[in-house]
């Protein structure tokens, strides 16, 4: 199993955080253990990726951070909650992610035909 | 734990202490701490947690470009900062306190020195011996002062050169202040008491015209007196040397150059109006001494002299709010 290059998925990062902020407001942690879960350990994102991520879409309004203790552990926590205009952005990506897809998926050939792409040629 | 904040320490240890950059470090460590605490309730061990946090952490690049910290960071990496390192930061430590003890003896030496003139003058004993006695306490001085002060000289380096040192060794030496503060206040206190009260005896031998074994008790009052005053300034120089190291280790870190080592355990340097004020203030206390001493060896009224010290400390205070800038 390969793992992902981290140059492929840095434009995906934003849909993928965005996608959990949907659910409920969320911190640092939660959200890379979220993201751990959800691929099955196939993609773990890094601190510093997270809190670039983090930083930036908060310049650009598609987040908002506030400071809370939700789960009344005694230990504030920096929360960050999506905008509507992140939500449109979200939107976005997604349908851009289809149309990569779609158009990626016209040169990708299936594994047990990788050989046989050689004898057309 | 310790070991992962050392590392984001060292991480942001270049990097200047902006508020972008303050809160990326709070929000990376929050990050960090959440996941080791995790991993230990997973029942991993203390060092696969750690390893764990290390190795996901990321790379700094990744958020100096987004902090903005980018050209910071390249433009202080052009002032090389000698680092100080835990071994040589305890090496000074020790070196300094056994530099404070002999400062210490060789000023108490100083001012003890007329006891054997006293003696002698008290008990007919030929002068030559409180001469000899004077002159081998200020010798025994003064091989003190040199000595010591020659041992020091290779730490120079730390006033001239521009130092830092890591978080850990910081948290080592603010330990270290905190433990010696509680020894450092009761020597300052008994110290300061013992130089206020070191007339009383003396003024009640006076009194009390007391003589013992036919010795005259009255010219013994004078050595007592001294021998008070001398402990008495011993306790608050030695105490005074030893907290001043830690606080100038303390100091080698500061706001503008360093975000990850900076500890705020140092009181803001006061700043005067002034460069005049800032010298008058910078002497007062010696010239109070001075005018103290030369007052009192030469009239001899010490049971009126120490009136001084509270005047002093009323102008003191009057001339400080007269003089600091706000």
């Amino acid at each position: 199993m390969n793992s992902i290059s981290s140059d492929v998925i840095r434009g995906y990062n934003d849909t993928i955080i965005l996608f959990l902020l949907l659910q409920h407001p969320s911190y640092g942690y939660e959200i890379s253990k979220q993201i751990k879960t959800l691929t099955e350990e196939k993609y773990i994102i890094k601190e510093t990726t997270l809190y670039s991520a983090f930083t930036r879409m908060e310049k650009n309004g598609y987040i908002e951070s506030f400071s809370s203790d939700k789960e009344g552990s005694g230990k504030r926590r920096t929360y960050y909650r999506i905008t509507d205009y992140g939500r449109q952005y979200y939107k976005d990506k997604c349908s851009e992610w289809n149309l990569t897809k779609e158009v990626i998926e016209n040169f990708i050939l299936k594994e047990d035909n990788y050989g046989s792409n050689q004898e057309l040629s | 734990m310790e070991a992962i904040r050392n590392y984001l320490e060292t991480m942001f240890a270049n990097l200047p202490n902006t508020p972008e950059v303050l809160r990326a470090k709070n929000e990376l460590w929050q990050m960090m701490e959440d996941k080791y605490n995790e991993l230990i309730a997973e029942g991993k061990s203390d060092n696969e947690a750690v390893g764990t946090v290390i190795a996901e952490f990321g790379n700094l690049d990744e958020i100096s470009e987004d902090l903005g910290i980018w050209n910071v960071v390249s433009k202080t990496q052009d002032i090389t900062r000698r680092k100080v390192t835990m071994e040589e930061v305890k090496r000074y430590l020790h070196e300094s306190s056994n530099y404070a003890y002999k400062l210490a003896l060789g000023v108490f030496l100083c001012i003890s020195s007329p006891v054997g003139a006293i003696i002698s003058d008290a008990t007919n004993i030929s002068d030559a011996f409180g001469i000899l006695f004077l002159m081998s306490f200020i010798a025994a001085a003064v091989v003190l002062f040199v000595h010591s002060s020659i041992t020091m000289h290779r730490w120079d380096f730390l006033k001239q050169e521009l130092c830092t040192i890591d978080f850990a060794t910081t948290n080592y030496i603010n330990d270290q202040k905190e433990r010696y503060s509680s020894t450092y206040a009761l020597l300052m206190t008994v110290g300061i008491v013992l130089c206020v009260v070191s007339f009383v005896p003396a003024a009640i031998i006076d009194e009390l015209d007391l003589s013992f074994y036919g010795f005259d008790m009255d010219d013994m009052s004078g050595m007592i007196l001294l021998v008070l005053v001398a402990i008495g300034v011993f306790m608050i120089i030695l105490s005074y040397t030893i907290n001043n190291t830690y606080v100038n280790l303390l100091k080698l870190n500061n706001a503008s150059t360093v975000s990850g080592n900076y500890v705020s355990s140092q009181h803001p340097e006061t700043k005067y109006i002034s460069p005049a004020a800032a010298t008058v203030m910078s002497v007062y206390w010696q010239t109070i001494t001075c005018v103290y001493l030369m007052w009192s060896f030469l009239t001899f009224n010490w049971h009126y002299t120490w009136i001084i010290w509270p005047i002093a400390g009323i102008i003191n205070g009057v001339l400080n709010s007269a003089f600091k800038k706000q």
